[in-house]
């Protein structure tokens, strides 16, 4: 993963949305991002096809908000950030991980912005350091030899979500998001052998 | 800044020169002179507004298309995203098939990482040209239809009643498996195959990888920014009919 943040902002305000770029860039944050300033139908889908480290929302662009979408088809897990305006329920606001006050003080976005930043790269920092531990070879070699979650967490005594985020951050290490890439990796770099993917199927 | 009307086409790729396979979509090709960008639109009888939200949202990722929405017809439309699946099918993919087939035989790999690398890329092509198959066979004759429902004001009962089983959401698939595929082949080139000699075909095929990417994400785009909301006013203009005529009877 490289060090620039995806970011996905959903706010109608031309003048937040720039504030917002205002903020990061005070704090010296490469990012891309993409902006909607419009309702957004299917939050769902809109992450999991920007795959975002970081969104910014304002809860009114985001239609029938039940839940925020956690882990995305890609094991990418987006820290939300809440657009928050005192007339906002409390309901509402207590979705998010992390609240910004669309009328608090200079001083208080920066301390905000920064946090989030922090926490971001410290999660970043964590799995880069690359090199799978011995648990993470042993799932990426039945991955790559065609087994499901489920068969995984068979094999080796875990849980299925155990095994979710052992593959999240496998593929947060490794760059490579598909079984099928994967498996050319374990190929590549000898955890398997060819002969063995032909004898399953 | 934004691409308008009255700057000059040559100024436009001075900007930003990964739009000429996008200009060369609508048939236009190199040798602008002064003319500007309407001037050039008019002469190749293309639709400028559109032109502009086309070159304008594959320049800037986050251009929000919005203005000219009603005054597009889907067919435009459809008409633009087949030329980009004609040039990912008939130009790029096999561009790049063939640098990929070049470094299998030239380089000094395994022969067992040429297969890998070689089957890897055959999978990618294979599952994209599905997609756009199921695109093409489904989803844009699906939209055509619509639009000439909407055309003829003579729509029976019938016909109106069979198409509320559809929406545009449901055949909305994600690009994803597809997308995500592409990212692996650019980490399996980048990091994880063991150096070779011949280094230059491997430079041209990754720059032809992330050239693709960039063209595939603005497609992608296109269709769910344009296209979509396009689609679902004619739903929804359809459904009105249906319930105004389904009332009557």
């Amino acid at each position: 993963m490289s060090n620039r943040l995806c970011i996905l902002l959903i706010e109608p305000s031309f003048l937040i949305r720039e504030g917002l770029k205002t903020l990061l860039s005070n704090q010296g944050q490469p990012y891309r991002i993409e902006e909607f300033d419009a309702p957004v139908d299917d939050l769902d889908k809109l992450i999991n096809r920007i795959n975002p480290d970081l969104v910014f929302v304002n809860p009114k662009l985001v239609i029938r908000l039940i839940s925020l979408p956690r882990y995305t088809e890609n094991n990418f897990e987006p820290y939300y950030l809440g657009l928050i305006e005192r007339t906002t329920p409390a309901h509402i606001q207590g979705k998010f991980d992390q609240r910004i006050w669309l009328d608090a003080e200079k001083s208080d976005l920066n301390k905000v912005m920064e946090k989030v930043l922090k926490h971001l790269r410290n999660g970043q920092s964590d799995t880069e350091s690359t090199s799978l531990s011995e648990r993470e070879i042993s799932i990426l070699r039945l991955v790559a030899l065609g087994n499901t979650n489920n068969e995984i967490a068979d094999k080796l005594f875990i849980s299925a979500h155990t095994v979710m985020t052992h593959r999240k951050n496998i593929t947060r290490k490794l760059g490579i998001k598909t079984v099928s890439g994967l498996t050319v990796y374990a190929i590549l770099n000898q955890l398997i052998k060819v002969e063995e993917i032909q004898g399953t199927d | 800044m934004h691409i308008h009307k009255d700057l000059k086409m040559a100024e436009v790729i001075h900007m930003n020169h990964h739009l000429l396979p996008v200009l060369n979509r609508f048939n236009i090709y190199l040798g602008f002179g002064e003319r500007t960008v309407e001037a050039v639109c008019i002469d190749h009888h293309v639709n400028v507004d559109f032109f502009l939200e086309i070159v304008n949202t594959f320049h800037d990722s986050s251009y929000f298309p919005l203005r000219h929405l009603q005054s597009f017809k889907a067919s435009m439309l459809i008409d633009y995203l087949q030329k980009t699946h004609a040039y990912y099918l008939d130009i790029k993919i096999p561009e790049i098939g063939r640098y990929i087939r070049d470094i299998a035989q030239t380089s000094d790999f395994e022969e067992t990482h040429r297969k890998l690398l070689k089957d890897f890329f055959e999978q990618y092509q294979h599952e994209l040209t599905n997609h756009i198959n199921k695109e093409e066979q489904g989803v844009y004759p699906y939209v055509l239809r619509l639009e000439k429902l909407i055309e003829s004001a003579d729509a029976s009962l019938e016909t109106l009643k069979e198409l509320q089983q559809y929406s545009i959401m449901e055949y909305e698939e994600d690009h994803d498996d597809v997308e995500s595929k592409l990212f692996d082949l650019k980490n399996i080139l980048i990091k994880y195959l063991p150096p070779v000699r011949n280094n230059k075909l491997l430079n041209l095929v990754l720059h032809e990888i992330f050239e693709l990417e960039r063209d595939l994400n603005n497609h992608g785009h296109i269709e769910d920014l344009i296209l979509v909301p396009i689609v679902e006013n004619m739903e929804k203009e359809l459904r009105l009919r249906y319930a105004k005529l389904s009332s009557n009877v």
